[in-house]
C-alpha cells in the first residue's frame, strides 16, 4: 500500500519521500520508460508516423505476470484504438505526428504557423533533451532499492515533471482533452467490465495523480512548513 | 508592483536593446495538470508568490488560459519553452 510523498527537512537538506511497493514502482518506472521512448532526442530519427516498430520494452512482461495494477498499460501509439472524434479546432496543430507527443510538445502560437514551425525548430531538440533527462532521474530515484522513495530537491523536480508528462501522455490515450471528459469517462468505465484495459489504464491514471498531487503540494514553497516563502 | 520573473536578469542585456512591441505568454487550461502543480510552476520559474501564482492558476482553469508573462518576444519565447517543458499548455503570441 503507497503512501504519499511527505516533506522532511528544510533549505538544501529538504527530503521527499514515499512509501510504494514493488509493483507501484515497476508500474510508474514502466510507463515513464515508455514516455521517454516517446520523447527522447533518439526518436526524431524514427518519427516515421505510426510505422516503426516500436519496442514495447520489458514492461508488458515484468507487470502482466504480478497481476493488479495497471496490467500491460501500453502507450506506445500502435495499441490505441482509433479515435474518431474531431480534432478540437482552436487546440493542437496535430498534423500527423502522434497527438500524445503534440501534448508534450505543443505548437508554440496558436496565430502563427510560421512561427511555430521555427519555434519547434529551434526548441524541439531541447525540450525534448529536458523531458528525457526527467524521466531518466526519476525512474533512477523509482528503481533504487528499498520500498521508500527518497528524494532531494532537484530529483523531485525531475519526479514532479516526468509525473505530469506521463499523465499528460496516458490523459491523451484516455480522450481526456477537456474538463468534461473526465467525468465523461468515469461515466462510461463505471459500467465497464472489470477486464476492461480502460479501466486497468484509468486505475493507473488516478494512481499517478495522487502521488504527483502529493509531491507537488509538499513542493510548493511556503504550504505548511512553519514559514513563507520570502 | 513588479511582475518581472527573477530570472530576467540573466537576460536583461539583450532584452534592454529593443523595447517593442509587447507579447505575451499564455498558459492554457487542460484536463490533466493540477492545480498545486501548476501554482507550483508559476511560483518556481516566475518567483510569483504564492497569491499571484494561485489567482493566475485560476484563471487558467476557469477562463480557460491566463497571460503569466509580457515582455520582449525572445523572453516570450523562453518562457514558452520553459513552461512546456513542464509540462504545462504554453504559447506566445503579440499582445493585441
Amino acid at each position: 500500500m503507497a503512501r504519499a510523498f511527505a516533506r522532511k527537512g528544510r533549505g538544501k537538506d529538504v527530503r521527499y519521500s514515499a512509501k510504494l511497493d514493488a509493483v507501484e514502482r515497476a508500474v510508474v518506472a514502466g510507463l515513464m520508460e515508455q514516455v521517454h521512448e516517446l520523447v527522447a532526442p533518439e526518436a526524431i530519427e524514427d518519427a516515421a508516423p505510426q510505422g516503426e516498430a516500436h519496442h514495447v520494452d520489458d514492461f508488458d512482461a515484468i507487470v502482466s505476470g504480478l497481476g493488479g495494477l495497471g496490467m500491460g498499460v501500453s502507450l506506445s501509439p500502435d495499441d490505441q484504438l482509433p479515435d474518431d472524434r474531431p480534432v478540437p479546432a482552436d487546440a493542437r496543430s496535430f498534423g500527423d505526428r502522434d497527438p500524445a507527443l503534440e501534448r508534450l510538445l505543443p505548437a508554440g502560437n496558436r496565430a502563427d504557423d510560421q512561427a511555430s514551425a521555427e519555434f519547434r525548430r529551434l526548441t524541439e531538440h531541447s525540450l525534448r533533451t529536458r523531458k528525457a533527462r526527467h524521466l531518466e532521474s526519476a525512474m533512477g530515484a523509482l528503481r533504487a532499492p528499498g520500498s521508500t522513495v527518497e528524494l532531494d530537491e532537484r530529483v523531485a523536480i525531475d519526479m514532479v515533471v516526468a509525473l505530469t508528462d506521463v499523465r499528460l501522455v496516458l490523459g491523451e490515450r484516455l480522450g481526456l482533452r477537456e474538463d468534461a471528459d473526465v467525468d465523461r469517462l468515469e461515466e462510461e468505465l463505471a459500467d465497464v467490465d472489470d477486464d476492461d484495459p480502460r479501466g486497468h489504464a484509468m486505475a493507473v491514471y488516478d494512481f499517478l495523480t495522487w502521488l504527483q498531487e502529493t509531491l507537488a503540494s509538499a513542493m510548493l514553497p511556503g504550504a505548511d512548513h512553519g514559514r513563507r516563502a520570502t | 508592483m513588479s511582475i518581472a520573473p527573477v530570472e530576467q536578469e540573466v537576460v536583461s542585456s539583450d532584452s534592454a536593446v529593443e523595447p517593442d512591441v509587447p507579447w505575451i505568454t499564455l498558459v492554457w487550461n487542460d484536463p490533466v495538470n493540477l492545480m498545486s502543480y501548476v501554482t507550483y510552476v508559476f511560483q518556481s520559474y516566475f518567483g510569483y508568490d504564492r497569491a499571484k501564482a494561485e489567482k493566475l492558476m485560476m484563471d487558467v482553469h476557469t477562463k480557460g488560459r491566463a497571460v503569466v508573462s509580457h515582455g520582449p518576444r525572445e523572453k516570450m519565447e523562453i518562457d514558452t519553452e520553459a513552461l512546456q517543458g513542464y509540462g504545462l499548455w504554453a504559447t506566445f503570441q503579440k499582445d493585441d
